[in-house]
């Protein structure tokens, strides 16, 4: 165990049972909220938002099932492969490729803490950006994803639930401040200023993602 | 004339409503001046106030006069029947487009055929180099004007979008001589789309025929070589009609219309 791993360990709370109630925290904040997804998704993109990630999360829970004894970042890998098969749309890569980033990063470490959930998070945004070359301020899933982050590089040293709960509120105010922006990434941007006034469907389900981490560690 | 087309346009770009002093400012005009041709515009339908704001917005004749301009578009007008062909042939929706300054207009747009819930994508217009129908447009247009576009700005939409004006151009070289542009993630994370120019009977192209859908179907390890072969096929029979030279175009008898 190199030192790193042991300081990692030091506060070391997460495990593959933190993991596996935070997978599924998620599918059922998006199955509460499938709905309404789709209703922000119908005013700037495909109307399909809620449906395909309920899809792909459902899908998530049956890996789950068979999964037992994995280690964290492995679930969280498995997780990743089945959004990008089972999500579709623009949805499926980016969720899909921000968990695999996730797991990759926890790699074979069957306990983690703070410091490194928050490097396996910072792992997760760069794989978005690296496929949607998106910046905050765009109207997409980094503005929610980034001042998430930043909360948690803010509260370094904090316990779990009190970092996780900081990430939760920057994520969720992230999210309500792309209404007032104009799309510049996908779909959406089709619709260039009347894009304005809507809520960002991706930055909104990110935030329920973000909820769902918290509720894990609480 | 002037100054009555710059309001409209501030209008459909801007924010759905706005004030005369905002509209004032935004062109550098008087108020006065504005407001003088908004109550004309107005009277035209061109516009209408809101009754509680008082502030303006499109009125519903644009949308009339946008219905004519798709009504009597020639492209458009020609690809109605071999678009619909076309998507129920591959199972996937249909867009043509054609160039307007550094964009391509959607002018017609077919649905996948099946019972997804898809957004009709008419009117809608995205930058020529993310989107097929705009590359391949591009790659058919003389030296001089395709050095304008590849000289602008080529914004970057995702990961996957070409933004470097050499690797484009050299793209747009390839595109050429294949006969067909693919694009393959540069618009929308998860979509793809496979185009071919429409040329008229000067030779010069008019815009382009592609199939739009899902990554995994469209480009599954490179382009779809049956959808390739579809939309060049009908891309052709489309020039014919529109009495391109040989060299664009294969003779046709227009599609079936299927009852129903």
């Amino acid at each position: 165990m190199s030192a790193n791993q042991r300081i990692r360990g030091a506060s070391a709370p997460c495990d593959a049972a933190f993991v596996t109630r935070w997978l599924r925290g998620c599918a059922a904040q998006i199955a509460a909220h499938r709905d309404y997804l789709t209703q922000l998704d119908a005013a700037v993109g495909d109307a399909d938002h809620g449906v395909n990630l309920d899809r792909g999360f459902v899908a998530v829970g049956s890996v789950l099932e068979a999964a037992d004894g994995l280690p964290p970042g492995e679930l969280l890998v498995q997780a990743g492969s089945t959004l990008v098969l089972r999500v579709g749309g623009a949805a499926g890569p980016l969720y899909g490729t921000a968990f695999r980033e996730a797991g990759r990063c926890l790699g074979t470490a069957r306990t983690f803490g703070v410091a490194h959930l928050t490097e396996a998070l910072e792992a997760a945004l760069q794989g978005v950006t690296a496929l949607g070359a998106a910046v905050e301020g765009d109207k997409t899933m980094v503005d929610a994803w980034l001042p998430a982050i930043r909360a948690l590089r803010d509260q370094a040293g904090a316990a779990l639930p009190d970092a996780l709960h900081a990430a939760t509120v920057a994520a969720e105010a992230g999210a309500a401040a792309t209404t007032a922006m104009e799309a510049r990434k996908g779909r959406a941007s089709y619709l260039g200023p009347r894009s304005v006034g809507h809520q960002d469907p991706g930055a909104t389900s990110t935030a329920l993602l973000f909820l769902a981490l918290e509720r894990a560690a609480g | 004339m002037d100054r009555a087309a710059r309001i409209l346009k501030a209008l459909a770009t801007g924010p759905p409503r706005s004030g005369v002093s905002e509209l004032a400012e935004r062109l550098g005009l008087a108020k006065t001046t504005v407001h003088g041709l908004l109550r004309t515009l107005e009277r035209q339908d061109l516009v209408e106030q809101d009754a509680e704001t008082g502030k303006y917005r499109l009125g519903p004749e644009m949308l009339e006069l946008g219905n004519a301009f798709l009504d009597h578009h020639e492209l458009r007008g020609r690809s109605l029947l071999w678009a619909d062909t076309l998507a129920n042939r591959v199972g996937e929706a249909v867009r043509v487009g054609v160039l307007h300054g550094r964009r391509v207009l959607i002018v017609h747009h077919v649905f996948r055929p099946d019972d997804s819930v898809q957004i009709l994508e008419v009117g809608a217009s995205v930058p020529w180099h993310v989107s097929a129908l705009g590359k391949v447009h591009a790659a058919a247009l003389p030296n001089d004007r395709r050095r304008t576009l590849l000289a602008g700005a080529l914004p970057q939409l995702t990961g996957r979008t070409i933004i470097d004006p050499h690797v484009l151009a050299v793209a747009l070289e390839e595109i050429g001589v294949a006969g067909f542009a693919t694009e393959d993630q540069e618009a929308v994370i998860g979509e793809a789309e496979i185009a071919a120019a429409v040329f008229d009977h000067r030779g010069h192209p008019v815009g382009a025929i592609g199939v739009a859908g899902p990554a995994e179907r469209v480009t599954p390890a490179g382009p779809s070589e049956a959808i390739v072969a579809a939309v060049q096929d009908t891309a052709r029979r489309l020039s014919w009609e529109m009495g391109a030279p040989r060299r664009h175009a294969v003779a046709a008898r227009r599609p079936r219309v299927d009852a129903g």
